[in-house]
């Protein structure tokens, strides 16, 4: 079972098959191809977006929709084809996508979200991509304002709950 | 600022290199072509911004107390966070083209 020592959580082991491909990295990181979610129950509903190539790279992420309870995102065409999704309207793959908030945390500052720039992933395809919208209704540092009821039920990016929380304790 | 009008088909040159042709209009949207050396990185402003908020956001340092911080100020009014995943940030409101 392949391995990484991160800087975050020490030795994780993985299966390939719970790493999420992004073709083309992110913005300011496409070099970036390979990522992990890690979630640990203590801190839901974050979720780390460990890197594969740079152990001492991990984004800190929310779930959009736990940033602003209203908030919803059309995945354009190029999107979805990045994420394997070229085929529209097939149910589970919609019902397979998450879309994540990357958090700052400045140090001498409020933390921010960026609702600009959501992490779209996709359960079934295992393939990421950041969607950046090109309306202007979100900023890319929206400050996190507590959460309303229910914004912490987002099913686990992980391949399985337990398994992910063990291997984060490693 | 430097401002020039221009109609669809007509272009503007910036330096020897870069020509920005206008293809298309609506009264919302503008159709651009560019035209510019390869070593020119042409991005659309918002991916600018994400660029530099996600250089921002991997620079940080988490600390522990400061992820649990994080975490309480977001559990404040949202007392349930072992609910069962009933919808997910991709549910029928999103995601659907």
């Amino acid at each position: 079972m392949p391995s990484i020592s991160t800087k975050q959580f020490g030795i994780i082991q993985f299966d390939e098959e719970d790493v999420f491909d992004f073709p083309h990295g992110l913005p300011g990181f496409e070099q970036e191809r390979r990522f992990l979610c890690v979630e640990r129950p203590a801190l839901r509903p974050v979720v780390f977006l460990q890197s594969l190539e740079h152990p001492d790279l991990c984004f800190i992420t929310l779930p959009a929709q736990s940033v602003d309870p209203g908030y919803s995102l059309e995945v354009g065409p190029e999107e979805r084809t990045l994420l394997g999704l070229a085929a529209a309207g097939n149910p589970v793959w919609e019902q397979s996508l998450a879309c994540l908030a990357i958090v700052c945390l400045p140090a001498d500052g409020a933390p921010t979200a960026n609702l600009l720039g959501p992490v779209v992933l996709s359960r079934e395809t295992r393939r990421g991509v950041q969607a950046v919208r090109d309306d202007c209704r979100y900023s890319a540092i929206t400050p996190l304002q507590p959460a309303g009821p229910d914004t912490n039920s987002q099913a686990p990016l992980s391949v399985e709950k337990d398994r992910s929380d063990r291997l984060a304790e490693v | 600022m430097l401002i020039i009008r221009r109609r669809r088909g007509e272009s503007i040159v910036i330096g020897e290199d870069i020509e920005i042709e206008i293809l298309e209009t609506s009264p919302t949207q503008v159709k651009l072509g560019i035209s510019a050396p390869k070593d020119v990185p042409v991005l659309r402003s918002e991916i600018r911004v994400t660029r530099d908020a996600n250089r921002a956001a991997s620079s940080q340092t988490a600390s522990p107390e400061k992820l649990s911080l994080l975490v309480e100020q977001l559990r404040d009014s949202a007392p349930s966070p072992n609910s069962p995943p009933a919808a997910l940030p991709g549910d029928e409101k999103s995601n659907i083209p």
